[in-house]
């Protein structure tokens, strides 16, 4: 019985140590973490929507959330450049996030995987960028689609899946699908 | 035991890998690339020197019988402050090691050397035992994923080897193509082993 609380105790004691260290880290780390992905984050939106860097950026917002972001050409605010909105769906292994740029048509005219942790190798190829080429080959494939029926070639669609990642990349266009519906949704709210 | 010897016995003869066949888990799940064989290596290595030294540093206060959980305990610390402060401070490095990180922690080969090596052994020799062991492990993820990386993909390093006309062996990428990467490469290691054995009992 002594013996128990006396191993129980030296294993608590090390579990203490092992908190106030991670905690210590934490707080350090955080807000540099935070400030990270701020800064990814600002530099997905300029892929998704190009253009958009010299242009006038506003969230749209209800309450807290950012519905989703309406850029202008320039600060006049009269020549809207297009939309940009946040969107996920449950892939093979994981939620894949991305950011979807689109015009007032609904023609997209970018997007970027904001995060995914799909099979390595495979399911990570949605966001694999060729060698000698700048930007992902999958992703390329979606600009100048329609965004409100955009699917893979299996599905009837225009998108030719990543071999042997047919859910990862079903994933995306599920995605910008159900974001697209969402944004319409909020854009008719507004009206 | 010379230093040197606690350095290159991870390489070969004790390789995790091929000799003890352990942290077989995130070896299978990330070989399927070059890039990320060599990532996983380098991450593994720095956990596992760092778990190393510390326990070796408590080998006299932690008691036996609570050993495996005090282990634990240390191993998920420092992978969480590496993944921490990786993403804090090193983006670009996280960006591509990032996703590793948390598999360290089912890398049994860490825990393996814990109760093998540094649980019984001074802070130097612990040291050295973690970056040897680190290394035959980044050499077999190296060996592993080229191989997966060029059958299945045609590329290493993210760089085509072949026209356009190869088709790549899709299988090798997949994960019964890692399981068959490493027997056959275990398979072959064994039969070296056994030829050495063969000549010198002939001798």
């Amino acid at each position: 019985m002594k013996e128990i609380i006396r191993y129980g105790f030296i294993l608590m004691m090390v579990a203490v140590v092992a908190a106030t260290g991670l905690s210590a880290v934490y707080n350090v780390a955080k807000p540099r973490i935070d400030e990270q992905k701020r800064l990814q984050f600002e530099a997905a939106l300029a892929t998704a929507l190009p253009g958009s860097e010299t242009g006038i950026m506003e969230p749209v917002q209800r309450g807290d959330t950012v519905l989703y972001y309406r850029c202008y050409v320039d600060s006049l605010k009269t020549e809207l450049l297009g939309y940009a909105f946040r969107t996920g769906y449950y892939g093979y292994s994981s939620e894949v996030e991305s950011i979807v740029g689109i015009d007032s048509s609904g023609t997209i005219l970018g997007l970027k995987i904001l995060s995914q942790a799909e099979t390595p190798g495979l399911g990570t190829k949605i966001q694999e960028i060729r060698y000698g080429e700048k930007d992902p080959y999958f992703l390329r494939q979606f600009i100048g689609q329609p965004a409100a029926t955009v699917s893979l070639d299996k599905d009837g669609g225009k998108i030719t899946a990543i071999t042997g990642a047919t859910i990862s990349s079903r994933a995306v266009t599920r995605s910008i699908l159900q974001g697209y519906e969402q944004m319409q949704e909020n854009l008719q709210a507004e009206r | 035991m010379s230093l040197l010897k606690e350095f290159s016995k991870g390489i070969y003869t004790q390789n995790p890998v091929f000799k003890q066949a352990l942290g077989l888990c995130p070896l299978l799940a990330v070989s399927s690339t070059v890039s990320n064989g060599i990532g996983m290596g380098i991450a593994a290595t720095f956990v596992l020197v760092c778990s190393n030294s510390i326990i070796s540093l408590l080998r006299k206060v932690v008691p036996k019988k609570i050993r495996i959980p005090v282990y634990i305990v240390i191993i998920a610390t420092f992978v969480t402050i590496t993944d921490l402060t990786m993403a804090g401070f090193a983006p670009d490095l996280y960006a591509r090691l990032g996703i590793f990180v948390p598999l360290i922690v089912v890398n049994c080969m860490i825990l393996g050397r814990a109760e093998a090596f540094s649980g019984k052994n001074k802070l130097l020799p612990s040291i050295v035992d973690g970056l040897g062991m680190g290394l035959g492990f980044t050499l077999a993820l190296f060996i592993i994923s080229a191989i997966r990386e060029i059958l299945g993909n045609g590329t290493f390093f993210g760089i085509p080897l072949f026209g356009a006309s190869y088709e790549p062996v899709l299988v090798m990428i997949l994960p019964a193509g890692a399981f068959m990467t490493i027997g056959f490469l275990l398979g072959l290691f064994n039969w070296l082993e056994n030829r050495k054995q063969n000549k010198k009992s002939a001798v």
